[in-house]
């Protein structure tokens, strides 16, 4: 074997055992796997099924991305779902808006909820935790208190329905928004200095600070985001279902913080990748479709999903483990012969 | 390099994937069936891990094998909207022959239904309906007005007509239970001017939640006369908040629930009046119609249809219906174990 | 005083609303249902104290209350199938422990995140225990409630009995060496390990103890009532959670007392009756817990602005 071959494989070596490598091989694993067990599980109309079903869980896995790699979660993106969600239909139903501008107002909701969390934990520096656990009580409460529990918004016009269950150029129609919001999460995470200062926030906030970095703004900065995505969900959420009630998004937040590290992203902060968290989504979405074509009840999705976490994550814990062992076996070796 | 290799092999999943399985036809049209092969029928519940709705499948069981028919049972683990949706849309691509839902939203599950109509799948919805169009009949067992009005005069009877009375709920969202408030507040304004609503609290499904709203509705309305529990672990929740207050008796409790949980607090007085109706047969009519509907014997303008043990059952307009709500009580609790 | 500070404020909000519902809502305080009241707070205090401790230590359980619930079960199963309690109540520790070892094991042993591997772990028992029982009751027999000991001296012995385990916890962490163990590994897991704390573990320990106190909150939660639901563990981690960060526990670790857990829970445990008592419309109740829970939250963040952050915030 020449040796420039020989020196790209070694480098290969480490990208074998990288985290994002290994969650791919076990979507491919789940892919071919339920193709075998369920007839229609491979057809384009499931595929696109499984695309429409994670665009909303999709795009709050994304930008809950640059939240964890900062070092803070969010839990209270799901009830900030519900809660764009009502007043979007508020502001089409009661308010009269154009549903387009009902969409913004939607957005810019999700940008105040953003903000809200963004100013306790950026400005007044409060634990993330702790802050979004309040958030996620008050978001849902809010929405439960304007329609008091019982209002429903439906009977949107067509066009707004065409966005969640039809198609456009082929796909599922949110998918282009989706693919879209992808890329841009990408690019800003991997390319651009605001990303990179989300890693280093994430790794060190003391070190980001004396670095110079603008540690306040950039947590403000992501939480906003957040929020502003999360309106977009919610205003496509509410198209796939013809919909908008309280209790939209319930149980959001769990799913898109497993993508997440399921997707390698430390929920420490610090370090983690966008395609990590697509693969998460992917992992995630494709097993709770191909179990009910595998004719499993619902809980088998559940208890797996746990599983798969915890295999995921000592997948890429052992490499770490492994290494230590050789090194306290190196080092008692050495004592051996020294003692020899 | 790592990240080449990833969309490298991303990539390489679809191709092979997708070239394999375009070839195979996605048709999902459930046209009629082959003389030999099995139907296939989907049943789905409000939310899985509801005792009230096992009881349902243990009749839809029986139905299943009386008919030889292949059954699914699968609903949402979470209470999230759309959840529902997506099962269905999952059973849609699996090319089930008909479908039985039980519906959380009434117009969210409207769109997931309609398309699955539009690609020959026959619908019917039972316990709570969708929308009209979205389905072809709705197993009922008794209409919501029913079911309202029903709790309502019930309360009536057990208070004298007049007092106080508190309502506890599953969840504020709850868009069936909403429906029978609704209900129950048109027969209290309508019917009985001297008794008065004074508080309604959720409890989130959770029996102990229940017996702690009940324990502060109590204290906080010296004047209660009754607690109406309508959703199944709230009956025995508020129950034994009655029983630890000293007021059995004083405060009356009813509501619909299971007769199985609630059997030793109607034996001891602390519960007067249960109502439900028999779930295992709601359960049986469901898949006898679904069955019916799918193989074509039963069409809409039919009267009435025979379901199998259950005989002739009457159908109105474009609801089956499955008869009266039943009372359990003292004397006839102890003949039903579910 | 000074190094109280937080505790008081929280324990000086829970009597600001205690004087308001004095003088708003007096019915509040008649004694029958506010035993009842403390009755059904008590597992939750006892588990409160057990994450308390976890959260000392830098790490979190959010799986609790699946613990709950699955020991829950097993105990309301064997006291239907005639088991002596005597033996029922180690039996559900005893389960509780087994639970807690497997968080313990996967984030003392391999190292991984508490968050995550707890969040699995939630997932799994919840949705296991769904599978298996399906929404079903387990009804248990007629002598089991209250321990057989009729419904007044049952209810002040389990109030009492968590209180104890409340002074006994608080005592321990300040003067046994496993407690100081538990806030010196939650300051500086480097130092601690310098000073010969091996914080592995402590932390493993601190999790098999937090699933020993999921089995015994489990007990005491059974015998208040005649039937046991699968669903009784919906929501108690957050409530726990919440409490113990709203009574002054640092979710950084190493910092926070339990006395102040007590105050945290007592005042989210009120609100919702206090709402029920005042009349207002249960759809505020939400609302109204997140807001305390945030204003909680800034007024320990105020008191701190001046405090260097040490290391990672969670």
């Amino acid at each position: 074997m020449n040796s420039a071959l020989k020196g790209r494989l070694i480098a290969l070596r480490p990208a074998i055992f990288r985290h994002e490598f290994i969650l791919l091989l076990v979507v491919a694993v789940e892919w071919f796997y339920f193709n075998s067990v369920g007839s229609r599980f491979g057809s384009i109309d499931n595929t696109f099924d499984i695309l429409r079903h994670s665009v909303e869980i999709g795009l709050i896995a994304l930008v809950m991305t640059p939240v964890i790699l900062t070092g803070g979660i969010d839990l209270s993106v799901g009830s900030l779902l519900g809660l764009c969600a009502v007043f979007f239909g508020k502001f089409w139903r009661d308010f009269g808006f154009p549903i387009e501008l009902a969409g913004l107002g939607a957005l810019a909701v999700g940008a105040a909820g953003g903000g809200l969390n963004a100013w306790l934990i950026g400005s007044m520096r409060l634990p993330p935790l702790i802050v979004t656990l309040g958030t996620f009580s008050l978001f849902r409460g809010l929405a439960e208190a304007m329609t008091h529990g019982v209002d429903t918004f439906t009977n949107f016009p067509a066009r707004f329905l065409h966005l969640g269950q039809e198609r456009f150029l082929g796909l599922p129609a949110q998918a282009p928004v989706f693919l879209f919001t992808a890329l841009f999460t990408w690019v800003l995470l991997h390319k651009t200095t605001w990303g990179r200062s989300c890693r280093a926030v994430g790794f060190s906030r003391e070190g980001s600070l004396y670095a110079g970095l603008p540690v306040a703004r950039r947590l403000a900065g992501v939480y906003v985001l957040t929020g502003v995505v999360v309106g977009l969900a919610a205003v496509i959420y509410t198209s796939r279902l013809g919909q908008a009630k309280a209790d939209a998004g319930t149980g959001y937040e769990l799913f898109a913080i497993t993508a997440v590290v399921l997707g390698g992203t430390s929920i420490f902060g610090g370090t983690g990748t966008v395609h990590g968290t697509l693969l998460g989504v992917a992992a995630l979405a494709i097993l709770n479709n191909g179990l009910v074509h595998a004719r499993q009840p619902r809980e088998v999705a559940g208890m797996l999903t746990g599983l798969l976490l915890i295999l995921a994550l000592s997948a890429s814990a052992l490499p770490r483990l492994a290494g230590r062992m050789l090194d306290r076996l190196k080092a008692a070796k050495k004592q051996n012969q020294r003692n020899l | 390099m790592n990240r080449c290799l990833s969309w490298l092999m991303i990539a390489a999943i679809g191709l092979v994937t997708g070239c394999s399985k375009s070839a195979q036809k996605s048709s999902t049209d459930g046209s009629k069936p082959d003389a030999g092969k099995k139907l296939t029928l989907a049943l789905m519940p409000k939310s899985k891990g509801n005792a009230y709705f096992i009881s349902c499948k243990q009749g839809a069981d029986e139905a299943a094998r009386e008919l030889g028919i292949d059954l699914i049972f699968d609903g949402p683990t979470d209470p999230d909207p759309a959840k529902q949706n997506e099962i269905i849309e999952n059973w849609i691509t699996l090319g089930v022959d008909a479908i039985a839902a039980a519906c959380e939203n009434k117009e969210g599950i409207s769109t997931a239904l309609r398309k699955a109509q539009q690609k020959g799948i026959k619908v019917i919805t039972y316990d709570s309906d969708a929308l009209p169009d979205a389905r072809m009949f709705f197993v009922n067992q008794a209409t919501g007005e029913g079911i309202g009005y029903g709790l309502m005069d019930e309360a009536a009877r057990l208070t004298g007509e007049e007092g106080d009375f508190a309502i506890i709920t599953a969840s504020l969202t709850a868009a069936n239970m909403n429906e029978w408030r609704k209900h129950i507040e048109a027969r209290l304004s309508s019917k009985y001017p001297r008794m008065k609503l004074v508080a309604t609290r959720p409890c989130d499904d959770l029996k102990d939640k229940a017996q702690s709203e009940a324990t502060a509705l109590l204290s906080a309305n010296p004047n209660l006369k009754l607690i109406m529990a309508i959703c199944s672990p709230a009956v025995p929740g508020a129950a034994e908040a009655v029983k630890q207050a000293g007021k059995t008796g004083l405060v009356k409790v009813m509501g619909l629930g299971l007769p199985s949980e609630n059997k030793n607090y109607v034996k001891n007085d602390v519960t007067q009046s249960v109502i439900l109706w028999k779930t295992v047969d709601l359960g049986y009519l469901t898949v006898q119609a679904a069955a019916a509907v799918a193989k074509g014997e039963l069409k809409p303008g039919a009267i009435s249809f025979k379901s199998g043990r259950l005989g002739e059952v009457e159908i109105k307009g474009d609801q089956i219906l499955l008869g009266k709500p039943f009372i359990f009580n003292k004397g006839n609790i102890d003949q039903f174990d579910f | 005083m000074k190094k109280f500070s937080r505790e008081l404020a929280v324990a000086g909000t829970l009597i600001a609303l205690l004087l308001f519902m004095a003088v708003a809502a007096p019915s509040f305080f008649h004694p029958r249902p506010l035993l009842s009241l403390l009755t059904r707070e008590a597992p939750v205090l006892v588990l409160a104290c057990g994450v308390a401790l976890v959260i000392l230590t830098r790490q979190i359980d959010i799986s609790i209350g699946s613990q709950f619930a699955v020991c829950s079960v097993c105990a309301g199963l064997m006291m239907a199938a005639k088991i002596p309690l005597a033996l029922v109540v180690p039996a559900t520790a005893l389960l509780g422990i087994c639970l807690g070892t497997i968080n313990g094991l996967l984030v003392a042993g391999l190292g991984l995140p508490s968050i995550v591997v707890t969040l699995a772990t939630m997932v799994t028992w919840r949705e296991g225990l769904r599978w298996l029982r399906q929404g079903q009751f387990v009804t248990l027999p007629e002598n089991t409630q209250w321990f057989g000991l009729g419904q007044e001296s049952g209810q002040v012995l389990l109030v009492v009995a968590s209180l104890l385990i409340l002074a006994g916890l608080a005592w321990g962490c300040r003067n046994l060496h496993a407690g100081r163990r538990l806030y010196a590994v939650g300051s500086d897991a480097e130092a601690a390990r310098l000073a010969g704390i091996e914080p592995r573990t402590v932390t493993f320990f601190c999790f098999a103890f937090m699933g020993m106190l999921c089995g015994m909150a489990a007990i005491m939660n059974v015998v208040q009532s005649p039937q046991v639901d699968p669903k009784s563990g919906t929501g108690l981690e957050l409530r726990a959670i919440a409490a113990v960060v709203v009574g002054g526990v640092s979710i950084s670790g190493g910092r926070g007392t339990l006395w102040g857990v007590l105050a945290g829970v007592l005042l989210l445990a009120c609100i919702s009756p206090a709402l029920t008592h005042l009349h207002v419309a249960a759809y505020w109740d939400k609302a109204i817990q997140g807001a305390v829970i945030l204003l909680a939250v800034m007024a320990d963040g105020l008191q701190n602005r001046r405090r260097p952050a040490g290391g990672k915030e969670h």
